[in-house]
């Protein structure tokens, strides 16, 4: 379980996240959303530990992670936690393949079987020995997942990734995510597609000005907040 | 004219050679020196904000003295404050060393400010180590996206070291300067230097124009 107590974050005068409490659990998909500029993409950063609130205590598979951080943390959460981002990054002078097998080292080829699957199930065969500049986007985005997922996470963080796709692929990306919501997989979801994903959505957070304004699996249903009815329309 | 080119090139090829022969050595001893401590320094400026600033501002300065200037105040009045004779040989090495240092400091330092941090965010969260990170991603990537640049400044380099001339090295335009002198046909010997840094730089320039096409490409997609 990922656990966040009371955390803020603060960039200047603005602050982004203010006293943030949510949990996301193993085996299920939590959608993010909000107006943009909201802090989603802060929030799911600072619970992955990428950057660090300002206060508050996160605790990510037992380890807790208090704020102000004293120095650096020594039992960084990675790879337990995957994240795919928005802009994918996949390192461009590697190809397909190489970018998803290099975090395994020298354990890759032990774990072909795996990565066999992987590929199956992202459909992402023909391209795997392209680089990251030759294929489309949606394969990209397929293989920045497959990058993640073949480490096994605990979690997943999927930021905006359909921004670019169309149904079809969004389609691929949702069943995607319920197989792994049914492996064990916690996936955390930022998007703007609440039509898409929140059939599959087990939580949905409604994040406005950096505050979790309503959360729950019925809050599409029935939203009590102001903001979450204008946001909603 | 091209006759007469190539006569005087056989001519004077016994001179036309050392002067090639000098201005490579010095060539070789500023690339190395250049490639080497600009890429050390360069790396390391890039993570400390206080030396970037000292350098930049140092090569600021010096990009505003001509290089001819530069080279006259270091064998002429820095020598004589110092009460210190050194060969010019190595007067010229020793600045063109410093310019060299310099600009590929600069090119490494942008390039490792330039490489999109999340490349490296990426390998944290696959759990990759740093020496794997630093050999596989941020190295191939930096040197990607700035060989073509360190190319490009090693040509100038070479065009530098004509300079050389001015505190008597005997280098190939020294050579060229007094072969002129010999046999009067400064049309003709300045066209066959020029044809020789053509041969020497093309190459390179090209190689640099490849490398920018071939990978700049791949850097830019992020």
């Amino acid at each position: 379980m990922i656990r966040a107590n009371n955390i803020y974050k603060q960039i200047g005068n603005a602050t982004i996240l203010k006293n943030i409490s949510l949990e996301i659990n193993k085996g299920e998909v939590s959608v993010l959303f909000g107006p943009s500029g909201s802090g989603k993409t802060s929030l799911c950063r600072n619970l992955a530990l990428l950057d660090y609130p300002d206060k508050g205590e996160i605790n990510i598979l037992g380890n807790a992670y208090s704020f102000p951080a004293n120095g650096k943390f020594k039992n960084l959460p990675y790879p337990k936690i995957g994240f795919v981002y928005q802009q994918l990054f996949l390192w461009p002078h590697l190809t397909n393949k190489q970018n998803i097998l290099l975090a395994l080292g020298k354990n890759a080829e032990s774990r072909q079987e795996q990565f066999e699957e992987l590929v199956e199930l992202l459909e992402i065969k023909e391209i795997i020995e392209r680089y990251p500049n030759e294929v489309s986007i949606g394969q990209k985005q397929r293989v920045a997942i497959a990058r993640a997922l073949i480490l096994n996470p605990d979690f997943i963080f999927l930021d905006e990734i359909t921004s670019a796709l169309d149904i079809v692929q969004t389609k691929k990306i949702i069943s995607l995510v319920e197989t792994l919501r049914n492996k064990g997989v916690g996936v955390l979801i930022v998007t703007h597609n609440l039509e898409m994903f929140r059939k599959v959505a087990d939580d949905m957070i409604f994040l406005n000005k950096g505050e979790v304004m309503e959360k729950g699996n019925d809050i599409f249903q029935n939203p009590k907040s102001k903001e979450l009815k204008n946001f909603l329309g | 004219m091209l006759q007469d080119i190539f006569d005087i090139i056989i001519k004077h090829k016994d001179g036309f050679l050392k002067g090639l022969l000098v201005t490579f050595e010095i060539c070789l001893i500023v690339w190395i020196i250049g490639l080497l401590l600009g890429t050390a320094i360069g790396y390391f400026i890039s993570k400390n904000k206080v030396i970037n600033r000292t350098v930049r501002v140092l090569s600021f300065v010096l990009s505003g003295i001509p290089v001819l200037v530069f080279l006259f105040w270091l064998h002429y009045p820095a020598q004589s404050f110092l009460d210190i004779s050194v060969n010019p040989f190595y007067t010229a090495v020793f600045m063109l060393s410093l310019l060299n240092i310099i600009a590929v400091s600069e090119i490494v330092s942008n390039g490792v400010k330039n490489l999109p941090n999340q490349f490296l965010e990426v390998a944290k969260v696959c759990g990759i180590n740093r020496k794997t990170t630093f050999f596989k991603i941020q190295l191939p990537l930096i040197a990607r996206h700035i060989v073509p640049s360190l190319l490009t400044a090693q040509v100038n380099s070479l065009h530098l070291s004509l300079f050389a001339s001015l505190i008597s090295v005997e280098e190939i335009f020294r050579v060229s300067q007094r072969i002129i002198s010999i046999e009067y046909k400064p049309v003709e010997i300045y066209t066959a230097l020029g044809i020789f840094f053509l041969i020497v730089s093309l190459p390179v320039n090209g190689f640099a124009i490849y490398l920018k096409q071939k990978f700049g490409r791949r850097l830019d997609e992020k």
